[in-house]
């Protein structure tokens, strides 16, 4: 006991020492040396500069370039050194007398919406030329604190050619500098807003440069503390084609839709093209509200990349994955003979086929050459909507392809499950029926249906669709037995040899595929096709879909065998 | 009830009233600080010192309540309580982290730090061990390590070296108190020292690094970890004799400061109320320590005695760490102020210590054994 009582009374003494050490620190710091950081807090020297990295470019396969860098120049200052109206009301003076018009009360606005802390460095006047910044600079009464520094702007040589894939940049949003605050982002930077810029955000945006320096009273710089250099993010090449691009959204001058052409072994995809295009540079140089709204809100959706965010009724084109499912199935072989009377009744309905005179008797050849509705309302019956979706999960179908690109939809599988959460009924025969010629509750996007043909060309392989050339992902093989699958290839390409989709075939080129006509409730019926060339040797799948096209064979067809007539011969 | 009633009379009649209020005063001047930090940096003093204030009501009303229980009770429960505390601590590496650390629990929509209270059952478990078996050959000094050593690794893995490390000097100052040899603490410390230059090149993550290269020169890193360093010496040194009075700290409103109402509470108040404030505020800490470390003197038991030095250490180590830090004189490492930083864990996990101590107290006081 007397040994623990004389251990506490070490434990008196220790706080008194250390009591004492503490008040020997506070003394030194608030009394002896108090003067010193009386001057340092009422005019802190320190502060902090942010040098923007130049953004990683973006090249098309053959290096053309698709998103580059200019330099422009921005007006830096401190909100410590603009606190005052007389400041203010002098810096406006100034850049007035410039041509700059930028009032008192849009100065105040500029450094409120920024909201930093007061030593860091904030942008007051953004993207001025060489000529603009040296003059104002230049003038006599430009105030001392304030300082030029060489910004990096976004410009995109292709523009509205390629807009839907490479995005645009924008400043960062104070939602996303939430989201991403481990990131160090901070407010003013750029950040991918769409496309490219934005599923590679992190590759292409290098990391910021630092200075830490120290001013004098009047703010100007006497050394710098502490530097880090900026570095520029990584450079990114494209699998995309700029010469069948360009070919792709001439071709859709005059439609709403898209076109997608992608290398059916690797998934690598050369054009993805939607209709109306929109042109990035304006957006990432900063547009007013006004000009943004009416982008937003035109009713042609320019902003919507119809080749992997618009989802269409796939219609006729299905008809190459029912041929497979059916067969894989064993409720058709390629003997089966089906008749067509022009329709099919079940229960009280009649479901037609397009030709109301009937096809006659066809097998799944037939059947394919000739569209023929009847002959795949009688196979989808047989298979059963349960294998229908077995199989279309097998192709991937209601999910996104995982394409490198931000806002990728994933369509709609359909089916039992689903109907019965969606609308609280029953899936009935009659939705099997429309679900055969890929009508009603199935829908896809053009890039999945350009997936499907791809895995038809290359022997059954679902390929990864990607625009990175660094982006290729082993296939994955969804078993297909080969001989029926030489079935159905075989039918895709009579329909372009002597049946309903021979003017994709006029091009000289040997395409094989599937026209499709897709109900639209809105209008007139959207015309698809779905092909790949050589159809003996399969290199490339091209898909076109326009919206109210009408007919597939007429207009979608053509588009097709365009695409594939290019990339063929370049 | 009535019974029930004056029991507990009598007890707040036997309690150290100067102990209690040293550390109600700090509280209150605490609410204040923190008000006045979280207005500048975020708009939301109200808002934080409001549940400041809400902890704060709890804290005392826990306090009575292991007063009244008294630390025989708990005593008896700490071996069970140790367990518990290890298993808390296991889970809280299953929950998200926060700002790079998991050391959370959330809990039906409270969340709080285990680590916190661990210390609490880090005392009560060590002091029942000390008494019962006095460190005084090596075997059992190795085994009091073993006890120590579960929850300093699992705080470790978190990671959350500040509670390590305070975790340490609790045990430390409860071995030395249990009348450890000091051969055997010399030759910890020898221990430890030697292994701080293993810690530093192989364990130690780059931040941690940087925060002790940053103590010994401010001006090495003034972009990161030094500019906090600058700032909140900056802070502290001009606030002068008298400070600038409430509210009108500049540094903290301006946002120089980081952290201003946990971490660098002290900065701010130094700002606000000077040199003066400062002497006062160690004045009472300095209080508070000796009525703890007397009530142990006082005490005729044995693992009392070890029970208030772990508190002492506890409460001494994070004074003078939070401190020294804000005027340079010591590392960053973010551990809390006793009292006045912001947080509920920590100021419920003291208040829960100091009820312990009262205890004790209260039960020198009835066997008539004065000082």
């Amino acid at each position: 006991m007397e040994l623990l009582d004389s251990r506490l009374k070490l434990f008196l003494w220790s706080i008194s020492l250390s009591v004492f050490i503490l008040t020997g620190g506070l003394y030194f710091c608030q009394i002896y040396q108090g003067d010193k950081y009386i001057r340092l807090a009422h005019s802190n020297r320190l502060r902090l500069v942010r040098f923007p990295a130049p953004r990683g470019e973006i090249f098309d396969r053959n290096g053309v370039p698709l998103a580059v860098n200019d330099t422009t120049f921005s007006i830096m200052g401190y909100p410590l050194d603009l606190n005052t109206p007389e400041k203010l009301q002098h810096l406006s003076k100034v850049l007035m007398r410039h041509g700059i018009p930028m009032t008192v009360s849009d100065l105040e606005k500029t450094i409120k919406q920024q909201r930093l802390a007061p030593y860091r460095v904030m942008k007051i006047v953004p993207n001025l030329t060489m000529t603009q910044m040296a003059e104002l600079v230049a003038d006599y009464e430009f105030p001392h604190e304030l300082f030029p520094l060489s910004v990096w702007r976004r410009t995109y040589p292709a523009g509205t050619t390629a807009a839907n894939i490479i995005g645009y940049v924008g400043e960062i949003s104070e939602n996303e500098l939430k989201l991403r605050a481990e990131d160090g982002y901070t407010g003013g930077d750029l950040i991918g807003k769409s496309g490219i810029e934005r599923s590679y955000e992190s590759v292409l945006r290098g990391s910021p440069g630092q200075e830490a320096l120290e001013v004098d009273a009047r703010g100007r710089k006497i050394r710098v503390l502490d530097a880090e250099a900026a570095v520029k993010g990584e450079d990114l090449h494209l699998t995309l084609d700029m010469g069948a691009q360009k070919l792709a959204v001439e071709l859709l001058k005059n439609w709403k839709g898209a076109i997608v052409a992608m290398n059916v072994h690797t998934g690598a995809v050369l054009a993805l093209a939607s209709s109306p295009v929109y042109d990035n540079n304006p957006l990432a140089w900063g547009v007013s509200a006004r000009e943004w709204n009416a982008i937003m809100n035109d009713p042609e959706r320019p902003m919507l990349d119809r080749a992997i965010a618009g989802v269409y009724p796939p219609a006729s084109t299905f008809k190459a994955f029912m041929s497979i499912a059916s067969l894989e199935e064993n409720a058709i072989t390629q003997s089966t003979m089906i008749s067509c009377r022009g329709g099919l009744r079940f229960g009280s309905h009649l479901f037609k086929c397009w030709k109301h005179s009937g096809h006659g008797s066809l097998n799944v050849i037939g059947g394919l050459q000739h569209s023929c509705d009847v002959f795949f309302y009688q196979a989808g019956l047989r298979t059963g909507i349960e294998s229908l979706i077995k199989w279309g999960r097998k192709f991937h179908l209601g999910e996104p392809t995982g394409i490198d690109l931000p806002g990728e939809s994933g369509g709609n599988i359909a089916g039992p499950e689903w109907k019965l959460r969606r609308f609280k009924t029953a899936w009935s025969g009659g939705d099997t029926v429309n679900y055969s010629i890929g009508q009603g509750y199935m829908l896809m996007t053009p890039i999945q249906i350009a997936r499907v043909y791809a895995a038809i060309a290359n022997g059954g392989k679902m390929v990864t669709p990607h625009l990175n050339v660094k982006g290729y992902k082993n296939p994955e093989d969804i078993g297909i037995n080969p001989a029926k699958l030489e079935i159905v290839k075989r039918g895709l390409e009579a329909v372009v040899s002597r049946g309903t989709g021979s003017r994709a075939g006029r091009f000289g080129v040997h395409v094989a595929g599937k026209t499709g006509t897709a109900q639209n409730s809105h209008g007139d019926d959207h015309a698809l096709f779905a092909g790949y060339a050589p159809a003996d040797n399969p290199q490339y799948v091209a898909v076109a879909v326009i919206e109210g096209g009408k007919h597939g064979s007429s207009v979608a067809g053509p588009l097709v065998g365009q695409m594939l007539a290019h990339l063929l011969s370049h | 009830m009535n019974s029930l009633w004056s029991s507990l009379k009598e007890d707040l009649s036997l309690t150290d009233w100067v102990m209690i209020s040293c550390a109600l005063i700090m509280s209150l001047w605490g609410v204040f600080c923190i008000y006045s930090a979280a207005a500048g940096s975020a708009g939301m003093g109200f808002d934080y010192a409001f549940r400041q204030t809400a902890w704060l009501i709890f804290s005392i009303i826990v306090m009575l309540m292991i007063m009244f229980v008294g630390h025989n009770k708990l005593l008896e429960g700490a071996y069970p309580l140790y367990g518990l505390m290890l298993m808390l601590l296991l889970l809280t590496l299953l929950a998200p982290k926060v700002k790079g650390a998991q050391s959370w629990l959330g809990f039906g929509g409270v969340r709080f730090q285990p680590s916190e209270f661990a210390k609490i059952s880090l005392i009560l478990t060590m002091s029942k061990f000390l008494s019962r078996y006095p460190p005084l050959d090596f075997k059992t000094f190795m085994a009091g390590l073993g006890v120590i050593m579960l929850p300093v690794s699992l705080v470790l893995i978190q990671p959350d070296a500040g509670s390590a490390i305070v975790y340490l000097v609790i045990s430390f100052g409860m071995l030395l108190a249990a009348g450890t040899p000091l051969k055997y603490l010399g030759s910890l410390i020898g221990l430890g020292l030697g292994t701080v230059p293993i810690l530093f090149f192989f364990f130690l993550k780059d931040y941690q690094k940087n925060r002790i290269l940053v103590f010994i020169d401010p001006m090495r890193d003034p972009l990161g970890a030094g500019y906090n360093v600058i700032q909140s010496r900056i802070a502290v040194g001009s606030g002068g004799f008298s400070g600038k009075g409430f509210m009108m700290g500049t540094q903290s409103k301006l946002k120089f400061l980081p952290e201003p109402h946990t971490d660098f509470i002290f900065s701010v108040f130094s700002e606000e109320f000077g040199f003066i404030g400062g002497m006062i505020l160690i004045f009472l800490f300095t209080l508070l320590l000796f009525r703890i470390i007397l009530t142990g003197i006082r005490s005729k038991e044995r693992r009392c005695k070890i029970l208030v030095s772990g508190v002492a250490s506890w409460l001494w180590f994070q004074m003078f760490e939070s401190i020294g830090m804000s005027i340079g004189l010591t590392p960053v490492t973010g551990l809390p102020l006793p009292f006045l930083s912001y947080g509920g864990s920590s100021l419920l996990a003291t208040f829960i210590a100091l009820g312990l101590v009262a205890s004790v107290y209260i039960e020198g006081g009835n066997s008539k054994n004065g000082f």
